[in-house]
């Protein structure tokens, strides 16, 4: 899929970001995965998990630190150029063109890519989402919930990128979709394709992850393998809130 | 009569139309009423003016008429000269003024208050330059011609009508056939998602500008070989450019050229029916009208 990567296939080095430089979310994190590592970053609400991921998007001003993709030091590259350097975002919510339609939206991402590959990239997306080949004219705003999920993550691996962060997928989903989602996302993982997927919905994104990181006030407190974690009760501490999470995260 | 007064509307209508595509592009993607953009119609026409003369006098052949219109090929020469400057001019103001706000984070109301300002210094300037006199493109007379049921029009106008027909459609083709017009279509609906599936906002910016400001330079050597060349003609076109494109719906090329018709025809009307001194009231109620029964005007979508 995306290009050779030696080394971590994404990095952060004392990442600090935020929308103002004088009150930072994010305050510095470190973090390494791995090529077709998947890495579920977790946390309680307003932990900074959101920001952390915009930032490396590109989307959210980072104030400090570094930001390395496949070796290749990006932290100055702007928003628009990541995605050709192999770097897919998918936004929680407003994360595809309603106004345009399924075959525009996934047309729109392979505009990017040199024109020979194009066509290719963009029958390789239906085939791996059938339910949006079979209605290419319809208008994304038209589609439920689910189906938008699944173009905003087909537009954005319509480039063949190395790694793709997803922040929330499952939101406002209900279970079944919400599984089929996630089923998804371990399919493309499968694929080779690095993913970083911040999640509410712990268990399910344990359940495909290789490995999960813990934000609490925009530091990393905890992480681990998947598995171990989803056991661990520190994480049910964790999100309960309250004095409890403020002994367990010190 | 009535039929004369339609031909006459749809003529009006064409040059507004062209107007206000480049008003809708403006609005929907820099999200802003820019109010200098009858400024960019006044400059196009000059600078077709200065750039047909300048043929013309280097070679003289070029300003000899072309059967059966007014104007020799000097003009459509000057046209394509002048459109790449009033794009560039566009690009300059941009640069110097919006462009600035922009990156300040400008709220639209300054943005709007600026193309005020941009759209008074740039009339002056025009005026000090070529002062208020009227000019033309061509001092030969043309004979109108017989279309049936006692219409008539020049050739520059049937010429008109057909090269603004083939603009709209080139400029609708570029919006749902290219990537470019896919672009501007995804950061006129969400700038940052656009940023992050690729594509860079501030070339498609540029772009935007190059385009509303050429269709402007269109819609005003139009104006002026059809009418006259005035400092002011762009202003004055102003009012009647914002009806269109808000009736077309903003961001919709197709429903600004067909809104541009319908207030071209209403303004012809208005004059044959009511009284020429109500004509600028004509575009005013309009605008008045959609604001209040249907603001997402005739093919817009529901804000």
């Amino acid at each position: 899929m995306g290009p050779a990567v030696t080394g971590p296939a994404l990095a952060t080095q004392g990442l600090v970001a935020g929308y103002e430089r004088d009150l930072p979310i994010v305050r510095g994190i470190d973090l390494a995965v791995q090529p077709g590592e998947l890495v579920v970053v977790l946390g309680p609400n307003g932990a900074g998990k959101s920001t952390f991921v915009k930032a490396i998007a590109g989307v959210v001003p980072m104030h400090e630190g570094r930001v390395f993709l496949g070796g290749a030091d990006i932290t100055s590259v702007p928003a628009h150029e990541k995605l050709g350097r192999g770097l897919a975002f998918v936004p929680q919510t407003e994360n595809i063109f309603a106004t345009l339609t399924i075959a525009e939206n996934l047309q729109l991402a392979a505009d990017i890519l040199p024109r020979p590959a194009r066509a290719e990239r963009i029958r390789a997306m239906y085939a791996m989402f059938p339910d949006l080949a079979s209605r290419p004219g319809l208008r994304a705003g038209q589609l439920s919930g689910g189906q938008r999920q699944m173009l905003a993550v087909a537009r954005a691996l319509a480039v063949g990128p190395s790694v793709l962060i997803l922040d929330e997928p499952s939101a406002g989903l209900s279970p079944r979709i919400a599984g089929e989602v996630f089923a998804t996302l371990r399919a493309i993982n499968k694929t080779g394709v690095t993913i970083i997927l911040v999640e509410q919905n712990v268990k399910a994104a344990l359940s495909i992850a290789h490995r999960g990181i813990i934000l609490v006030e925009g530091r990393i407190r905890h992480e681990g393998e998947a598995a171990k974690l989803a056991g661990d009760p520190l994480l049910g501490e964790l999100f309960l809130g309250g004095h409890k999470t403020a002994r367990v995260a010190s | 009569m009535i039929v004369q007064t339609l031909v006459d509307g749809l003529i009006a209508g064409t040059m507004i139309g062209l107007g206000a595509i480049g008003i809708t592009l403006t609005y929907s993607i820099l999200r802003f009423a820019n109010f200098a953009h009858g400024e960019l119609i006044s400059w196009g026409a000059y600078a077709a003016l200065v750039a047909s003369t300048a043929l013309g006098t280097i070679a003289a052949p070029l300003s000899q008429p072309i059967e059966p219109f007014s104007f020799g090929w000097s003009l459509p020469l000057a046209l394509l000269i002048a459109m790449l400057a009033t794009g560039l001019l566009a690009l300059f103001v941009d640069t110097l003024l919006f462009g600035r706000l922009r990156a300040r984070g400008g709220a639209v109301i300054i943005l709007v208050m600026a193309g005020f300002g941009a759209a008074l210094t740039m009339r002056s300037l025009l005026e000090f330059l070529f002062t208020t006199k009227p000019a033309y493109f061509t001092d030969t007379l043309q004979i109108a011609m017989k279309l049936g049921l006692g219409a008539r029009a020049t050739p520059d106008q049937i010429l008109s009508l057909a090269v603004g027909a083939a603009v709209v459609m080139g400029v609708h083709v570029l919006l749902t056939r290219t990537a470019m017009g896919r672009a501007m279509r995804a950061v006129s609906e969400n700038p940052q998602l656009a940023s992050i599936a690729g594509i860079d906002v501030r070339r498609v910016i540029r772009f935007v500008w190059l385009l509303g400001a050429a269709l402007a330079c269109l819609a005003g050597v139009m104006a002026g070989l059809i009418v006259q060349i005035r400092p002011h003609m762009g202003h004055d076109l102003l009012l009647p450019l914002f009806a269109a494109a808000i009736l077309g719906g903003i961001g919709s090329v197709p429903g600004a050229m067909i809104a541009g018709l319908i207030v071209g025809l209403a303004e012809a009307l208005s004059v044959q029916f009511i009284g020429a001194e109500w004509r600028a009231a004509t575009a005013f109620a309009i605008l008045v009208a959609v604001l209040l029964l249907r603001p997402q005007g005739l093919f817009g979508r529901p804000a």
